[in-house]
């Protein structure tokens, strides 16, 4: 059977931020086109610093990133992110409709104004999230569900063709998570998904594979989780996961820097 | 109410010094908006101190080398352009230690402009008039130069905004739809600087950043939406200008002191009601 073509592939990356501390290290995964993958991993195990560098705010010591088959750092790259929503000042002067057009950045006229298309792309995002009735609200007046919703409406309004989540139901009531993941669910057909999460039982239902990231990343299905990682005990051994087993294309190949 | 105000709009002093401060209250209210929202008072407090280096050695070069072609204004522009870029590129480059680096600049900028202002002739009403400003210096031609700048400033803004919000709002957004961030960034200290410039001349350099922060403050708490807030902070910085200066003219305050005092309390009770609201 024919492998889908690859959104992601990371080729022996290594990066820290202090000089002899590495982050992470030797890390060589790829994410097919369409997979939704749950990025799981302890506090400080480097999932966040992996997803900069899937999204070219880093740069890698050693190794390589291929998306698309492009460097990350070629703006816009077809990555869209959705960060948590507490990191916003909810004090700031700004509509949701305002900031779901922001997805929109790249296609911005010379004078600074956007086009009917992106009006209308906006609106398509804001209903696809069921958010169309808050379009002029102060997004900081929003709960955290919303927030989120509109920061994914944000996102969607890019036109990615990969879409990185930080922990999207880390400040969403649990009655409204269930949303959230059937968003995402319904997003999967048309997207490569890569969320952030230390949801384990949301794991094991929605994703369709692992990644667990701790200084070094292993891939697995989600039928291999622990129940002790629930507890943050994340350990290797007791699961079938692999270290190398991982296809690359030959850009991951030839743009590896060493 | 004629009676009240007709001397003072008979004064070409004060008629003068009127639209000086609404010119500068235009520009004044629209990026002291982008400071508030973006939380960068420090930054903006580091440029608005700094800019007195450039006065001082300008106008040491100009009354004690001679140097006639040259004003102290060229000199604050200057120092405001090469702060505001020292200043944004120790954000971009070396966030660790960013607030040190920021109140050294601030402090070595105030030093320098006291050192060479003591070296020169007459320093004392130079160094009070540019510490705490005096409207009252204000000229037609000045008035020329503050309507430049002003639609110099408000184009620029008019042009980039949905980009300078989108910095204000969420940098790394805004990077991953391939807007040139750390250039938008240090174009947006630029135009503080030449903000500042502008401020100083109303009410000096300790109380440029009431004028920039305060305003802008105030219409966070009435309005979410940034384009009406600049629309209140202008209008709110006007209003402090007039009060101010019919203080000053009448009471014979400092004119910078008060339309500083007016924005101070201004804000007090507009955080007082907006507290008994909520």
């Amino acid at each position: 059977m024919k492998n889908k073509p690859l959104a992601i592939e990371v080729y022996d990356l290594t990066f820290g931020y202090s000089k002899n501390e590495p982050v992470l290290e030797n890390v060589s995964f790829a994410i097919e086109e369409n997979e939704f993958i749950g990025v799981i991993g302890p506090n400080g195990g480097g999932k966040s610093t992996l997803c900069k560098l899937l999204m070219g705010f880093l740069r890698p010591w050693e190794g390589s990133i291929a998306i698309q088959k492009k460097v990350p750092t070629n703006y816009p790259n077809g990555i869209a992110y959705v960060p948590q929503n507490l990191r916003y000042d909810k004090l700031f002067p700004i509509s949701v409709f305002e900031i779901v057009l922001q997805g929109r950045l790249s296609h911005l006229s010379f004078f600074g104004t956007y086009s009917k298309e992106d009006h209308k792309k906006a609106l398509h995002a804001l209903e696809l999230v069921n958010l169309i009735e808050f379009k002029d609200v102060p997004f900081g007046t929003l709960s955290g569900g919303q927030m989120q919703r509109a920061l994914i409406a944000r996102a969607l309004c890019s036109d990615p063709q990969i879409l990185i989540l930080d922990e999207p139901t880390a400040n969403v009531d649990i009655e409204r998570e269930q949303d959230v993941y059937e968003l995402l669910l319904s997003l999967r057909k048309e997207l490569t998904i890569l969320m952030i999460t230390h949801d384990i039982q949301a794991v094991i239902q929605h994703v369709s594979r692992v990644l667990l990231v701790q200084k070094h990343v292993v891939t697995f299905e989600p039928k291999h989780l622990c129940e002790h990682f629930a507890l943050g005990l994340y350990h290797y051994p007791l699961i079938g996961a692999s270290k190398s087993h991982f296809p690359t294309s030959d850009f991951a190949r030839t743009n590896f820097k060493k | 109410m004629n009676e009240f105000l007709l001397p003072l709009i008979s004064s070409p002093l004060f008629f003068y010094a009127l639209i000086a401060g609404f010119l500068a209250s235009f520009v004044g209210g629209v990026i002291g908006s982008y400071v508030v929202v973006k939380r960068i008072s420090f930054i903006s407090g580091s440029i608005s101190h700094s800019i007195f280096a450039g006065i001082g050695i300008f106008l040491w070069l100009e009354r004690v080398k001679g140097i006639s072609w040259i004003s102290p204004l060229e000199g604050a522009f200057l120092a405001g352009i090469l702060s505001a870029l020292i200043i944004g590129w120790i954000h971009l480059h070396y966030r660790q230690r960013e607030d040190s680096v920021i109140a050294a600049v601030w402090s070595i900028g105030m030093a320098l402009g006291i050192l060479f202002v003591s070296q020169t002739p007459g320093y004392n009403v130079e160094l009070t008039n540019y510490l705490v400003g005096n409207i009252l210096w204000v000229t037609k031609q000045d008035l020329y130069f503050l309507l430049i700048l002003d639609i110099l400033v408000i184009s620029l803004v008019v042009i980039l905004h949905p980009r300078l919000l989108a910095i204000c709002f969420d940098e790394e957004q805004a990077t991953l739809q391939g807007i040139k961030v750390h250039r938008l960034y240090l174009l947006l200290l630029t135009l503080i600087s030449i903000t500042v410039v502008l401020l100083m001349q109303i009410v000096g350099i300790i109380l440029v950043m009431t004028m920039l922060t305060i305003p802008a403050t105030i219409a966070n708490l009435y309005t979410k939406q940034l384009s009406r807030m600049m629309a209140i902070s202008v209008a709110l910085s006007c209003l402090f200008c007039l009060i101010g200066m019919v203080l000053s003219f009448y009471f014979d305050f400092p004119t910078g002191a008060s339309i500083a005092m007016t924005a101070g309390t201004f804000y007090v009770f507009s955080l007082f009601t907006r507290r008994q609201e909520a």
